[in-house]
């Protein structure tokens, strides 16, 4: 009976039924039915079972990681960071042609370093950049498109809210996952400045600035001196075994607190409650999903459903290369209409073995899905950071998806990079004693 | 349809005071969080005492602000769904196949309630948390002794279940809602003025 869970989960999801519900209605609904047939009462017992689950599943010491580190991203967001982290941004950067364009990818990738959502960067940067880039003369739908196109990077760079999920759900180490995501995220940055070079110079976009001088850069740089810090505590903290990642996390969120407060004086003590709110508010609709994905995962095993999807995706070719390409057309389909949150939840448990009995390395395996799936955050039709680009910008959701098309080719190109070259996600935490 | 609407207004307002109360605890819990771990290292690093104590509080801590403030995420639209199916349909069929959804939902949570309701009162509540203490009033059941004594798992488990609570209560106001839209297509609602979006990517 249990072989039913996986079709009856997607079509509860498919008609539209939340997530969290539909990863314990699809088991729970399976458990109860099975036991009707059989005449057995004591099916109470199997759907207490999850209950336990989901409790057991958010209380977690890892875990907490994921409200430190939106509530970093909040405090950055509301102390001003975002603005000095631009400023810096457009010294190095903004005499280019399409200068703002750069400016808005390595902004992006820098806020990467501190926050680990792509919502929180589409919406700091958005709102700063997007208004400026129209006001220089860029179409306004490139402007959106270029804004929601670099904030994939946020949750590849580490600290990354999505790697911290997968980490927990499949029992892989967050620090190596971190360690894993630099090279990848950089590269997304390095391919969409690459396509912006490319379109600047056929579309004559405008310089944003004067070549900076080297007092002007060295004048940004210091006042973009403490935020940039945060990357380098979170990481050097993580990577370094100084601290757990939980640690860092909480460390992350009272520095930014601390320089928001008394460094840069962008906040006061009545925003705080505010933004530990929001954070608050955000953390608690993930850590309730990953509580019933932990429910779901146990379900998924007893169902058998890996191996079955084994004995599937092995008919169709024995060539790991060949599955690798398929697979990426899956994650990214799913990433068109699922965020990647969820979809990593729901199908790291089932496709991970799979994978990983194949011979690929977690770690790597890691990297493409959470990749592909964060990619999938700026896919239309129903991805997430399209619809907040629109609502920064003003901009239809259709309009933007046809602009940032270009960029998206850039990052498919990424991703296949990543899939076929391990090298590209293992080098770091090799570096970094990873014995895989 | 009159007492319908008033029925839901007066759950509105109930619900409303509820959830304001339960995210000002949350935020309050999320920065105590916050503080704990941050004693912890500072423990551990400066003075080389680190207290066992301050993970089992701040992840008690996490499971009250989740059960606290969950149910303001799902009244304001946070819990992540597809909504294609609901979108593409006409009115009448997207509303019925709302209500659907809806009352599928609230028969998890009525469910979860249940059996939430008997972990906590039961065999699996009385076990101890390891390093948690709480004050114990005079009771029967404890022989009428009372002072400080290690933290029943009641006491963190029961976040889960009130959360059930007032996602139940979030999701009865939706499925009013939804029938009052059923009946009355020209039907409006305020816009929750304590709304805040809910991000989680």
């Amino acid at each position: 009976m249990l072989i039913w869970f996986l079709p009856v989960f997607l079509t509860l999801l498919l008609i539209g039924l939340p997530v969290f519900f539909g990863l314990l209605a699809a088991p729970g609904l399976l458990i109860w039915w099975d036991a009707l047939i059989r005449g057995d009462i004591t099916y109470m017992r199997d759907i207490a079972l999850l209950y336990r689950n989901v409790y057991n599943g958010m209380d977690s010491t890892p875990l907490m990681a994921i409200p430190f580190f939106m509530l970093a991203g909040e405090m950055m967001n509301r102390g001003g960071i975002t603005l000095r982290l631009v400023e810096f941004a457009q010294a190095l950067m903004g005499h280019f042609r399409g200068g703002l364009a750069h400016v808005n990818v390595f902004s992006s990738m820098l806020f990467a370093g501190m926050s680990g959502s792509a919502v929180a960067d589409t919406s700091a940067l958005g709102s700063m950049l997007i208004p400026a880039m129209e006001k220089q003369g860029y179409p306004r739908r490139f402007a959106a498109a270029i804004t929601a196109a670099s904030s994939v990077i946020g949750p590849i760079i580490p600290p990354s809210g999505i790697m911290i999920i997968y980490a927990y759900v499949m029992e892989v180490s967050v620090k190596d996952l971190f360690a894993a995501g630099l090279i990848p995220g950089i590269m997304v940055g390095i391919g969409l400045m690459v396509i912006t070079k490319v379109m600047a110079d056929r579309y004559d976009f405008p310089v944003a600035s004067e070549r900076a001088s080297w007092a002007d850069r060295g004048q940004a740089s210091l006042k973009a001196f403490f935020p940039l810090l945060t990357p380098v505590i979170i990481l050097g903290c993580i990577l370094w075994g100084i601290t757990t990642p939980t640690e860092a996390s909480a460390l992350a969120a009272a520095y930014a607190l601390f320089i928001s407060l008394f460094v840069l004086r962008t906040m006061t003590w009545r925003d705080v409650p505010e933004v530990l709110k929001r954070a608050a508010l955000a953390s608690a609709v993930v850590l309730l999903l990953v509580g019933a994905a932990m429910a779901f995962k146990t379900v998924v095993s007893l169902s058998r459903a890996p191996e079955n999807m084994a004995d599937f995706v092995l008919s169709l070719s024995s060539n790991p290369l060949m599955l690798l390409f398929l697979i990426n057309l899956l994650l990214f389909v799913v990433g068109m209409f699922l965020d990647a949150g969820p979809a990593i939840i729901i199908l790291g448990p089932i496709l991970g073995p799979i994978f990983v009995n194949m011979g690929i390395d977690p770690v790597h395996f890691a990297m493409i899905m959470s990749v592909n799936l964060t990619v999938g955050l700026a896919t239309p039709p129903m991805g997430l950071v399209l619809f907040v680009a629109s609502s920064v910008s003003g901009e239809r959701v259709e309009t933007i998806s046809k602009a940032i098309l270009p960029f998206l080719a850039v990052e498919i190109v990424v991703i296949f990079l990543i899939t076929y070259v391990p090298a590209l996600s293992l080098t770091v935490p090799r570096l970094l004693g990873y014995a895989g | 349809m009159s007492v319908l609407k008033m029925l839901f207004g007066a759950l509105v307002s109930v619900n409303s005071i509820l959830l304001a109360l339960g995210r000002s605890i949350a935020w309050v819990l999320i920065g105590l969080m916050m503080v704990t771990i941050l004693y912890q290292v500072v423990m551990r690093y400066a003075f080389n005492a680190a207290p066992n104590w301050t993970e089992e509080f701040a992840r008690f801590m996490m499971l009250w602000m989740t059960g606290l403030i969950a149910a303001s995420g799902y009244r304001w639209g946070g819990f992540v769904s597809i909504e294609t199916a609901v979108r593409s349909l006409p009115r009448l069929p997207a509303l019925v196949l709302s209500l659907f959804l809806l009352m599928l939902a609230q028969t998890v949570l009525v469910v979860g309630a249940h059996i939430g309701w008997n972990e906590v009162t039961g065999f699996a509540g009385t076990f101890r948390t390891a390093t948690l203490k709480t004050f114990f009033f005079p009771s029967i059941e404890d022989g009428w002794q009372f002072g400080w004594g290690k933290m029943p798992r009641s006491h963190m488990m029961a976040s889960l279940l009130v959360g059930l609570w007032l996602l139940i209560l979030v999701n009865v106001e939706l499925t009013l809602k939804t029938v009052i839209q059923l009946f009355d297509p020209h039907a409006t609602f305020p816009r929750d003025p304590a709304m805040i979006s809910a991000g989680a990517e």
